[in-house]
């Protein structure tokens, strides 16, 4: 992640923007990246929920994919956790 | 934008921060990936089994005591 850039690119074309506006900008578009990354999970969730496509997404695949992502979101929390936790 | 104005000291602060922040999300997510392949076998129900729990926690202790042993064994070599 080249983090010159994308701090150039967060002050947009402001010249000499504020610092703390320019660490809110920054902060959210790390967020959106963050947010980017758990798009990936549809991949396991594709895995875990739909083991025979149809042609539309049935009641129960759905639900699945809403457990899925309920519980990859736990997932990382305890994996997290886990990793810090035992940092200390 | 300027990136000489990024030059303050404040500023390099808080990039190094989020930058660190940046490499751990990125460290948590690589291994929730790993561990949920190796814990999470069966149908996915409402809520994770103990077991379940257990071993995703396991699994992220397990990594950093393997990190460890590889920077040991690294370090040894030189």
């Amino acid at each position: 992640m080249d983090f010159s850039s994308m701090a150039s690119q967060a002050g947009g074309s402001n010249p000499k923007m504020p610092t703390e506006k320019f660490m809110d900008h920054f902060k959210s578009q790390m967020e959106q990246a963050y947010a980017q990354k758990f798009i990936e999970l549809g991949g396991k969730c594709f895995d875990k929920c739909v083991t025979k496509p149809g042609s539309s997404l049935g009641g129960s695949e759905s639900s699945c994919v809403s457990r899925c992502v309920d519980r990859y979101i736990e997932a990382t929390g305890i994996v997290g956790r886990a990793l810090f936790k035992a940092n200390q | 934008m300027d990136p000489s104005s990024l030059d303050t000291a404040e500023l390099q602060r808080f990039l190094s921060q989020e930058k660190e922040r940046a490499m751990m999300n990125e460290m948590v997510a690589k291994l929730t990936s790993v561990c949920w392949d190796k814990c999470i076998t069966s149908t996915l129900g409402s809520k994770f089994s103990s077991g379940e729990s257990a071993c995703l926690s396991n699994c992220g202790q397990r990594y950093l005591d393997l990190s460890l042993i590889i920077m040991k064994r690294i370090q040894s070599m030189q």
